[in-house]
């Protein structure tokens, strides 16, 4: 009972939950970039346009499923799959809230194996990609595959920081450290914002999306997929957003909680709720991960795609040292901490909380303005 | 003239300010940006004044010169003409009378060199009518005779598809 049979009702409500979630993203994303490019976005089919969640699913469904003749069936079949079963799995380790009845299954190495299951993700594309027989597919396989090998280095080490203050891989354990301490957004900032940037191209979304980069490749990886097995696809790019972003908030943003040492929203005082207790704390929690996903389109109606070779400069160059510099900063102040009785935590967090403090006051002053300058016409080409 | 911009600051490098600026670009479009879509079958676009669209043709300008056939293009415009003595102000004249004038408007191309060519003035046949919704279900409904193209304002207008009738007809199932 306690080890099947409840954590199997909770990982299924929590993964009802997050599909409907998933099967929303695809109205609220169509809308909202609609809206940030100055158009409605899809606003015929029911009020606003939101039976668009039921009609997409209804038309993959009932669309022809071609196969290419000179497909790998085989591997053609799995491709699709391959990405989606990880993506399923991993939302039987994530803390929706308060401990123990929202907590589908409290392992102490969640995070590992979150990390292993989510890497495996790529086989899925790769092995469609390569199996279409086509040769936009493949490439758009490869590069997927190169993207998220390279990208694995630094989403692993942002989170190391993490786990260094916290000192535990369960992430209810890093969660209750958050709320006796602080968000660690604010002592890991470096690391949230390599985070943040290296689950963008872990799910091969806008500015990285250059697997499915529609003016090189057609469509990338699923040029060749039609109906249901196209839809597998989307389904499981969309589950790694939620799961990405369901770490995101367990990792920097206090998850279920909002406190600040110990005092506000804390785990102890849910749990002197009951059951309503856990339904703010889920609450709070599919907040906070809506956020992000909403972030995610944000980030796709903002930035251009970059070239192949600026994203490996980036996540070689920059993405990886910036990463190893923050867990070496980290275990200078952890042992500070210990061996000093230095609080080199709070310190931290000062330093993060004035960067986005300042970065907030320089953006509200406004933009830098353009200064005209007058040139005479023999002399633009020196200037 | 050269617009320039100041050179970041290293702090503005420091803190990735150009990319927080797009995201607030963004930011304030989504939420009180302008909206260009008009959504047709309930809103519509005014053409502009010199739009080339449905023909209407008047019979009482009308000279029967058959220079409006003789410009077009591909000869879509079929003209018959009799002559009749008729009194003119107290005076016999032969003058040409229109049998037929019909334009097969499913053909047409709309460059309007009919109504360049016409020398009645104003001209019997023009195209700024600001009219474009010819669609039809029935490819005859497009061939129009002179009564048409002078009175087709009764002609229905699109409001949607009609219900019943659409799957049927561009299906092609004939019964």
């Amino acid at each position: 009972m306690r080890y099947l049979v409840w954590p199997l009702v909770k990982f299924l409500v929590a993964f009802v939950i997050v599909q409907v979630i998933v099967a929303a993203m695809n109205w609220i994303e169509r809308r909202m970039l609609g809206f940030m490019q100055a158009r409605l976005g899809p606003n015929r089919v029911g009020p606003a346009g939101l039976l668009q969640i039921i009609a997409d699913p209804v038309k993959f469904l009932l669309k022809e499923d071609i196969v290419p003749s000179s497909a790998e069936k085989v591997a053609y079949f799995l491709g699709p799959m391959l990405p989606l079963i990880p993506a399923f799995i991993v939302f039987c380790l994530i803390p929706y809230g308060p401990p123990p009845t929202f907590v589908p299954t409290d392992t102490n190495v969640a995070l590992l194996l979150i990390l292993a299951l989510t890497s495996t993700g790529v086989y899925g594309i790769i092995l469609g990609g390569w199996a279409s027989n086509n040769k936009y597919s493949l490439m758009g396989g490869l590069r997927s595959a190169a993207q998220m090998v390279s990208y694995e280095v630094p989403f692993g080490l942002s989170i190391v920081g993490v786990l260094m203050l916290s000192g535990s891989l369960s992430l209810v354990k890093i969660i209750e450290y958050q709320e006796m301490h602080v968000w660690n957004l604010f002592p890991q900032l470096v690391g949230a914002f390599i985070f943040m940037v290296a689950m963008n191209a872990e799910n091969n979304r806008t500015p990285f999306d250059l697997p499915e980069a529609e003016s090189e490749l057609v469509a990338g990886y699923h040029t060749e997929y039609s109906a249901m097995k196209f839809a597998f696809f989307m389904l499981a790019e969309y589950s790694a957003m939620t799961v990405n972003s369901c770490l995101i908030v367990s990792l920097f943003l206090g998850g279920w909680s909002i406190s600040i040492a110990g005092w506000g929203i804390t785990t102890a005082g849910l749990q002197a709720l009951g059951v309503w207790g856990g339904l703010i704390g889920a609450a709070i929690f599919i907040t906070k991960v809506m956020f992000f996903m909403l972030v995610y389109v944000w980030f796709r109606g903002t930035f251009p795609r970059f070239r192949f070779d600026q994203l490996m400069d980036l996540g070689w160059k920059w993405m990886i040292p910036l990463a190893l510099g923050n867990i070496f900063v980290t275990g200078i102040v952890v042992l500070a901490m210990r061996d000093l009785r230095f609080n080199g935590e709070a310190l931290l967090s000062i330093f993060g909380a004035v960067t986005i403090a300042t970065t907030l006051f320089l953006l509200m002053r406004g933009a830098r303005k353009p200064v005209a300058k007058v040139i005479h016409a023999s002399r633009v080409s020196e200037a | 003239m050269l617009v320039e911009y100041p050179k970041p600051r290293w702090t503005e490098k420091f803190l990735l300010l150009d990319m927080f600026e797009g995201l607030k670009t963004t930011l304030r479009e989504l939420f009180n940006g302008p909206r260009v879509t008009i959504r047709y079958p309930e809103e519509r676009l005014e053409p502009a004044d010199r739009f080339r669209g449905m023909f209407r043709f008047n019979y009482d300008r009308c000279i029967a010169c058959k220079l409006c056939a003789v410009a077009c293009p591909i000869d879509i415009i079929y003209i018959d003409v009799h002559d009749e003595q008729r009194e003119v102000d107290g005076k016999m004249k032969k003058l040409k009378v229109l049998d037929r004038y019909d334009i097969d408007v499913k053909r047409c191309m709309f460059c309007a060199l009919c109504e360049e060519a016409c020398p009645t003035k104003p001209k019997s046949i023009w195209l700024t009518t600001k009219t474009y919704e010819l669609a039809s279900y029935d490819r005859n409904d497009l061939y129009f005779n002179m009564q048409e193209l002078e009175y087709w304002d009764d002609r229905p207008q699109y409001t949607g598809l009609p219900e019943e009738e659409a799957p049927k007809q561009i299906g092609g199932e004939v019964e």
